[in-house]
């Protein structure tokens, strides 16, 4: 299935893109697409699932669109 | 008096005199500085009714006991008055040398009061004022101003200068210091302008009193390095705050078309990376290891300095997908002395009262040259047009009716930051309930809110959040007056700053000890707003009507048909209300008031507003 991952801020930096579809094969956890991408399991994030904020465990479905944020605390 | 210097400067503008007035250890223990010292004073000192814009208000700059003392982020002041966009307490904070050379000087703040009889620079040394003329640069923008001062005094000095805006009394003119700083944005510029007061001039070299220096210095130059490190591994600096726009875009909170919608398409065109992408320059606050000011060029090639906020409400707000537009707006903004939060919500008003034919006009969301021209209207007061939007978003369309009150982006007269709020309760109570009108510096409760609780709750969990966070931002940050970045973005510890405080202090604190001081400053201002609208309820801690409005839903997306709804607010109200101690009004209980030791000041307030 293909899921859409967009990563925000220094994320962006890290990885060196911004935003790819990603083939990932069912069944497949939130968790396991950002180890899949190579993203610090340790470093505090805040993932959301179209648009809505998702726990690690939570499985991903084709077509879903995935954002990796740091968590921002505002200006 | 270790970590204070123990006088408070007081000048007046109208006699051209002044002089040095001590305060106790038991006020500085009480109030600790920065906004603690400018609520105390402006309550004690302000006749309540007082013209915002006439000689009797009061001006004040107030710092803390670890301004101008190298340490993380420390290179900030307050200022503070009663606010002419919302006749309430008004204040904001500012990076400025003015934290460091106010203590040198020997003060810890200053009060102005009266007006100049002309246009007047202050100049402040060591147990010396002057009363400077400015005729030179009234009528000036801000970035000639600063020039013409450093030009006499150097680039060492501290600043506070306003631009047109402010001489005009525009109501949300701001002040600005170091050429990209601003602070203030409750109309403390305005506040200036009416005094006449161009510019505030701050050189001294008084050693700041300190119980162990040497300890102070080895701490303060550590962690300096060690933010640094935290920011570089993070890499948060490289976007900056406008990092957070293409997230804010993705979970629909971004401000599109005067808050109309949550997010948009091209907003990607203005986000974090794009920004850095364009960047020429950065620039950040005296004492900063994390600099978060990005400058770009603007469509004129003037370098413009962008943050979140401003990009934002100058950009999709106003439907402009721009960098180089948004930047041209924004120096138009920080020229004149505006508020860019403010601006950009005054003229998507302004857009929007248009759009439904509310007003005649011509100006059209994404016309980045026509809001050019509405904003020199605006900080010149050119026109009908221009002078209504110097009022603001509230006045403005009180003045219209039609029902375009609606379209007001704004809570108690300020409006909001860039955070649309149409299906985040807790971050609308935050907008709500903070001291100053709808500012995000209070308490920034929406990634906690979406990353840990249901997006549909209007729990207490939600209202405790707010004021843990209010205790911290508004609090601690904003009377020991440091930035608050180091901790909310890069991860350093809470605890550093009793740290600093006990160093300079010779006290032992802890946190605990500070939360005190920070609820008691919260309901001292609330007895300030008290007294300024007796008949106040709870109406007046209400976000904007159209996040409640069922025909104002998003039609797709991820909060598709969803809007905050009025009885369930008013429930996450009460539970703030409840949590803070205070009665149904939103005011402080005299339980609340004696518990937090202003038994003096309750008795004050009753005067003019009942207490339960």
């Amino acid at each position: 299935m293909k899921v859409t991952v967009k990563l925000i801020g220094p994320f962006v930096n890290q990885l060196g893109w911004s935003e790819r579809e990603t083939d990932v094969a069912p069944p497949a956890t939130v968790e396991g697409l950002i180890a899949a991408v190579g993203i610090d399991k340790a470093r505090p994030k805040i993932v959301t699932r179209n648009g809505r904020a998702v726990a690690p465990g939570e499985e991903v479905q084709d077509g879903d669109r995935v954002v990796i944020s740091p968590i921002y605390s505002g200006g | 008096m270790n970590g204070w210097t123990g006088h408070i400067l007081r000048v007046n503008l109208t006699t051209k005199t002044f002089k040095v007035e001590s305060f106790t250890e038991e006020f500085a223990h009480k109030w600790i500085g920065g906004r603690g010292f400018a609520a105390k004073i402006l309550f004690d000192e302000l006749a309540p009714g007082v013209d915002p814009l006439g000689p009797d208000n009061k001006f004040i700059v107030a710092v803390g006991p670890i301004a101008g003392i190298p340490a993380p982020n420390t290179g900030k002041a307050v200022v503070a008055a009663k606010s002419p966009s919302t006749g309430g307490y008004g204040d904001g904070n500012l990076g400025t040398r003015i934290a460091e050379h106010l203590r040198k000087c020997g003060y810890d703040a200053l009060i102005v009061e009266g007006r100049a009889d002309r246009p007047t620079m202050l100049l402040l040394e060591e147990d010396k004022v002057e009363f400077l003329p400015a005729d030179e640069v009234w009528g000036k923008g801000t970035y000639e101003t600063n020039d013409w001062i450093y030009a006499k005094y150097g680039k060492g000095v501290g600043v506070l200068n306003i631009g047109q805006g402010g001489e005009n009394m525009v109501r949300y003119a701001v002040v600005r210091s170091l050429e990209g700083r601003a602070g203030g944005r409750t109309g403390m510029g305005a506040v200036m302008g009416s005094k006449r007061l161009k510019a505030i001039v701050a050189k001294g070299s008084k050693p700041i009193p300190q119980a162990d220096p040497a300890a102070m210095k080895k701490i303060g130059y550590d962690d300096l390095r060690k933010v640094q490190q935290l920011d570089k591994e993070s890499g948060w600096s490289i976007q900056s705050t406008n990092g957070v726009l293409a997230w804010c875009n993705e979970v629909a909170a971004l401000p599109v078309r005067n808050f109309r919608k949550t997010h948009h398409p091209d907003a990607w065109k203005v986000d974090g990376e794009r920004l850095n992408n364009a960047r020429i320059a950065t620039y950040g606050c005296p004492n900063c290891t994390m600099r978060c000011g990005i400058t770009i060029h603007d469509t004129a090639g003037r370098e413009s300095e962008l943050d979140y906020e401003n990009v934002g409400l100058l950009g999709p707000n106003l439907e402009i997908f721009d960098l180089k537009q948004i930047g041209t707006l924004n120096y138009l903004c920080d020229d004149y002395g505006i508020d860019t939060m403010s601006g950009g919500c005054v003229l998507s008003f302004y857009a929007d009262a248009v759009d439904h034919g509310a007003v005649p006009g011509d100006i059209k969301f994404g016309d980045a040259e026509g809001f050019e021209k509405l904003l020199t209207a605006i900080a010149l007061r050119q026109g009908p047009v221009g002078n209504l939007l110097a009022e603001g978003s509230l006045r403005a369309a009180r003045a219209i009716g039609k029902g375009t009150e609606a379209y007001a982006m704004q809570v108690k007269g300020l409006e909001v930051a860039a955070y649309n709020c149409k299906f985040i309760p807790g971050m609308a109570l935050a907008f709500g309930v903070s001291p100053i009108g709808a500012h995000h510096k209070e308490s920034w409760v929406i990634t906690f809110e979406i990353k840990q609780t249901s997006r549909d709750s209007y729990g207490p969990e939600k209202a405790q959040k707010v004021i843990e966070l209010q205790r911290i931002r508004g609090g601690l940050f904003e009377y020991i007056v440091s930035c608050r970045f180091p901790w909310i973005e890069v991860g350093w510890g809470l605890e550093n700053y009793p740290k600093y405080f006990n160093a300079v202090s010779g006290l032992n604190w802890t946190l605990d000890d500070f939360w005190t001081v920070s609820d008691r400053i919260y309901s001292l201002i609330k007895l300030f707003w008290l007294r300024e609208y007796p008949q106040t309820d709870r109406k007046l801690d209400y976000p904007p009507a159209v996040w409640f409005d069922p025909t104002n839903v998003d039609t797709e997306g991820p909060i598709a048909g969803r809007h905050l709804e009025y009885d369930k607010y008013d429930g996450l109200l009460q539970h703030y209300y409840d949590l803070r101690g205070y009665d149904r009004r939103g005011i402080p209980t005299l339980a609340t008031l004696e518990r937090l030791g202003l038994s003096a000041e309750a008795a004050a307030a009753r005067k003019y507003g009942s207490l339960t």
